[in-house]
């Protein structure tokens, strides 16, 4: 029985429960759901937390694991649901009203799918732990029928996602076919200390690309700012912080420890990883320059943030994978509660434009606050949190004597901070309050922002607590390992 | 007594006044209180370094081979004591000169606060993390005055400042970045003192040398607004609110300036040496190039912004000089400028608030209705012209005399600077005090300075460009053991 209390069953079960719970209870009696699926994804998340490291249900070990970096990244994972699942219950609805408590419930899928990739360790189970999160997603993105660009943003998803799932499997398929398994250690003892043949090279380039699209990478990041646009805000929030830190874990367990932690991969990818780092920082950072929309702009500083993490990764070295984990909670602690943001000022100005931040700094200095706090850690400034996870990517860069990617770190850090005050200039200084109609934010609003600012500022100051995470992500696999026979 | 809790306390009070603003206190009058209070723990700390030597908060290392060690670790010795004197002394001057009727007083003095806290924590942290990050913290505070209450082309100064020394910061970081990494890996560490020591023991290369002192040179002169990275230091102090130039100019410039005394001189000697021809041909740059900026300006506030830029030529000129007598002359001129550049932005500002202008030409006549203005307006410009009694003059000819035997052409080419900076500022002052009232403002009602209330900001600062100019044993007595320090090999 041990384990099967696992937070993916309760996350499924809980979604299954609130649907079922829609289409059975009577019209009128549907009020609580929301607060019941907030309450559920607490619950879940505290469950998470207290069940860190303990192994998953013994029948799933052939497939799934449990080890430092998955027990880091489910509470993650957990932590998002939280927040979009706050954010969808304050989504306007138009003619889907009626189905919002699928609305609410759908994205307690695709959790539970990323929980499940982060612990999978066979290409097999990261399909189908993939596909999971992938028709979630389409559903949620496409799920305002009546806006036109939320069926584009489904659409653009949908052809994008399948386009790079296509990838995957081909180079799965690839991978099978080279290496004589899809499970990871076997691979792992199969090509370790001779060279690597064409088509497993191959296979790598393939599942890579796949990866790449996940994480919107350039060259494979074109579809990111329009759906980000589109989709409704909660599933721009998954999108751009779940499913890109999925994409990243995926990426550090494959490079860093799994199938291809291998000095013959490392060869030929390191460059490469490296390079597509380089160009996406590059385009992320400029493309960001004139963006005038909340959600576009943030759309291009994660595919900027995504450069950063994998010029990181490209260093293909223990400091590189840590960084990583490390950028990924520092991502998620300034980036979401921007979208939770995002959200309040679509329902009060119809729109995620950067202009209706103007003279907020003097209409509600608190959030103003918050949100600067957020937006500078993003640019990476000290003392705020975001500093010490570029810190990190530089001094990774350094010790690596990757020069290249360390001068475009820090050019692109520089142009960074120019997009980054665009809001913090509208905020304070494009006009005087009295120009601006008053309009209140909900208190929960005030309380968000104003907690996210102050863990930047204290994390950024004494960033331990991150490092113990990072120090425990690197841990090895926590059960008896039974299948590595 | 040890003494200890006052270096965190010297942080503290100004949090405690952002704080309390934040929560509705009266802006002015709580800035100008906490700036004041801060002198308290400030005299303690000093009184412990004259009499014991170096002034510490928190422990010793002992967290070798973590994966992100830093530890928050102030200490105080006699050369970061000048520097935090001059913080103290500028911040509380600073809130002295700032209007009481201005718009959003709240944020107002919320920045200003954190500009000053940004320039003591840098002056105070021990850990490279932390004397890093809170010079950062000064940067978007400063952005804001600028781009709120500046005047002029206050959003492209903004801009242009901001981004700029976000580049020169970087820039530094990847090389501390590289000085932690030269040293042996069981001892690397973030604090400067153990990291002196360790790379005292084991040199860095001579090639790496170069490479990391280039990194220094631009990063840190990018700060100091060292030629050809210096377009953003004077149409930002022109375009800036008057306290905000003066924490700017006044104290966080001197950052750049203290982590090459105490970074990039001990540490990279080598490096330092092979690259004096650079640092020689930039400084020049500065004193001559922006010297002869200097002269061309029409408005008092970007003169004062030029010559304050000009002037870190000559500090530079200290700084490479090779001997203690230069180090003690850059330092002293550190604080010298520091004071004679806040008292310069404070006239201007004064002026400006009163007459609406600072263009030069429109200035004329004000000895006549203004006598106590002009007068500090004189201190200022003769202090920064390098008048005998003023603080900057002891410095100015200690760089000298430690400069000559090493960069005998410089010393020359800094003496023309002094000629340039006399005749722009003379240029200045003649214009502006004895010059014609011109007709458009003839008639219009000029008050001078008015009582205490007004005068004690200047005062305070004339009084110790004074005080120093007469007893440079004040700043040089306790820095120099550490001075001596630098540079023994």
């Amino acid at each position: 029985m041990s384990g099967w209390f696992c937070p993916e069953v309760c996350l499924v079960f809980s979604g299954v429960g609130l649907i079922l719970a829609d289409s059975l209870l009577p019209e009128g009696k549907k009020g609580w759901i929301p607060g019941v699926a907030l309450g559920l994804s607490f619950a879940i998340l505290v469950l998470t937390l207290g069940q860190s490291g303990q192994p998953m249900p013994s029948s799933w070990q052939n497939l799934f694991l449990t080890d430092g970096l998955s027990s880091v990244f489910k509470p993650f994972f957990v932590l998002c649901l939280l927040g979009v699942t706050l954010i969808s219950i304050r989504t306007p609805m138009e003619r889907e009203e009626r189905v919002r408590a699928e609305w609410i419930a759908l994205p307690f899928f695709p959790t539970a799918g990323l929980c499940l990739l982060v612990s999978a360790h066979d290409f097999l189970a990261i399909f189908v732990a993939l596909e999971l999160v992938a028709i979630s997603l389409y559903l949620l993105a496409a799920f305002q029928r009546t806006r036109a660009t939320s069926l584009e943003a489904g659409m653009k998803l949908l052809v994008m996602g399948g386009l790079s799932t296509g990838f995957l499997v081909m180079g799965i398929a690839w991978l099978y076919a080279a290496a004589g398994s899809t499970e990871f250690s076997k691979i792992l003892v199969e090509q370790a200390g001779r060279p690597a043949s064409l088509p497993f090279l191959f296979a790598v380039g393939l599942i890579l690309t796949g990866l790449a699209f996940k994480v919107a990478a350039v060259p494979f990041h074109a579809w990111a700012p329009d759906v980000y646009e589109g989709a409704p805000t909660s599933t721009t929030a998954f999108l751009a912080v779940a499913s890109k830190a999925a994409g990243f874990v995926l990426l550090v367990r494959i490079f860093g420890f799994g199938a291809f932690a291998l000095d013959s991969v490392a060869v030929v990818y390191r460059p490469v990883m490296l390079t597509l780092g380089i160009a996406t920082v590059t385009l992320g950072t400029l493309a960001a320059l004139p963006q005038r929309n909340l959600k576009r702009y943030l759309a291009y500083s994660g595919i900027a943030h995504a450069g950063y993490m994998l010029l990181a990764l490209g260093t293909l070295g223990e400091a590189g994978m840590g960084t990583v984990v490390g950028y990924l909670w520092a991502y998620l602690l300034s980036a979401f509660p921007v979208l939770i943001f995002i959200q309040e000022m679509e329902r009060i100005h119809g729109s995620a434009d950067v202009r209706h931040l103007e003279g907020l700094g003097q209409k509600d200095p608190a959030v103003a606050v918050g949100l600067t706090l957020c937006f500078l850690s993003m640019a990476g400034l000290p003392p705020l949190l975001g500093f010490a996870a570029k810190l990190s990517v530089l001094t990774t860069l350094w010790s690596a004597g990757e020069i290249p990617g360390l001068v475009v770190g820090v050019v692109m850090a520089v142009v960074g901070l120019g997009f980054y005050l665009v809001p913090v200039r509208a905020m304070y200084w494009e006009r005087e309050a009295d120009a601006v109609p008053a309009k209140r934010f909900p208190s929960f609003l005030v309380w968000i922002l104003l907690g996210a600012g102050l863990a930047q500022l204290v994390l950024g100051l004494q960033p331990r607590p991150l490092v113990r995470l990072v120090e425990r992500s690197l841990a090895p696999a926590t059960t008896a390992v039974s299948n590595e026979k | 007594m040890s003494l200890t809790w006052t270096l965190p306390a010297l942080l503290g009070l100004p949090l405690i006044g952002v704080l309390a603003i934040s929560l509705g206190a009266a802006p002015r009058r709580t800035a100008s209180v906490v700036s004041f209070l801060n002198l308290i723990p400030g005299f303690l700390a000093f009184g412990v370094v004259l009499r014991e030597g170096d002034l510490l908060f928190g422990g010793e290392a002992s967290f070798i081979r973590e994966v992100f060690p830093v530890q928050f670790r102030l200490g105080l010795d006699g050369l970061s004591m000048a520097l935090v004197g001059l913080t103290l002394v500028v911040t509380l001057s600073a809130m002295g000169v700032a209007q009481a009727q201005v718009k959003r007083a709240k944020e107002y003095y919320i920045c200003l606060l954190l500009v000053g806290l940004g320039g003591l924590g840098a002056f105070l942290s021990l850990d490279l993390f932390y004397f890093f990050s809170f010079h950062e913290v000064a940067l978007i505070p400063s952005f804001l005055l600028i781009g709120i209450w500046g005047q002029g082309d206050r959003t492209g100064a903004a801009w242009r400042m901001t981004l700029y020394l976000m580049l020169g910061s970087l820039v530094l970081l990847v090389g501390l970045i590289g000085l932690v990494w030269a040293a042996p890996e069981t001892a690397r560490s973030l604090d400067w003192r153990i990291l002196g020591e360790t790379l005292r023991a084991n040199p860095i290369p001579g090639a790496q040398q170069t490479w990391l002192a280039a990194l220094l040179l631009v990063g840190f002169g990018t700060l100091v607004s060292l030629v050809p990275f210096h377009s953003w230091a004077p149409g930002g102090y022109a375009s800036a609110p008057a306290p905000a130039a003066m924490l700017h100019a006044g104290v966080l410039k001197k950052f750049g300036l203290y982590g090459l005394l105490r970074l990039a001189l001990p540490l990279t000697p080598m490096g330092w040496k092979e690259l004096s021809w650079l640092v020689g041909l930039m400084l020049a740059g500065n004193i001559l190039y922006l010297g002869l900026a200097a002269l061309a300006q029409r408005d008092f506030r970007w003169l004062l912004g030029f010559s304050s830029a000009m002037h870190m030529g000559t500090i530079f000129l200290g700084l490479i000089g090779g001997t203690v007598l230069g180090l003690g002359g850059a330092l002293l001129l550190m604080v010298g400028h520091g004071l004679s550049a806040a008292l310069g932005f404070a006239v201007a500002g004064e002026i400006g608030n009163r007459l609406g202008t600072t263009w030069m030409q429109d200035l004329g006549g004000l000895a006549k209705r203004a006598p106590k203005l002009w007068f500090y307006l004189m201190i200022a410009g003769m202090a920064s012209i390098g008048l005998p009694g003023l603080a900057n003059f002891s410095g100015e000819i200690l760089i000298f005399f430690g400069a000559w035997s090493a960069h005998p052409v410089l010393v020359g080419i800094a003496a023309w600077g002094v000629v340039l900076s006399s005749v722009a500022m003379l240029r200045a002052i003649r214009s502006i005090s004895t010059g014609p009232v011109p007709a458009n403002l003839a008639a219009k009602e000029v008050t001078d300075l008015m009582g205490a209330k007004e005068v004690w900001p200047m005062a305070l600062l004339t009084f110790l460009l004074l005080a120093i100019g007469l007893v440079p044993n004040l700043i040089l007595g306790p820095a120099r053991p550490v001075l001596e320090r630098i540079l023994q090999p």
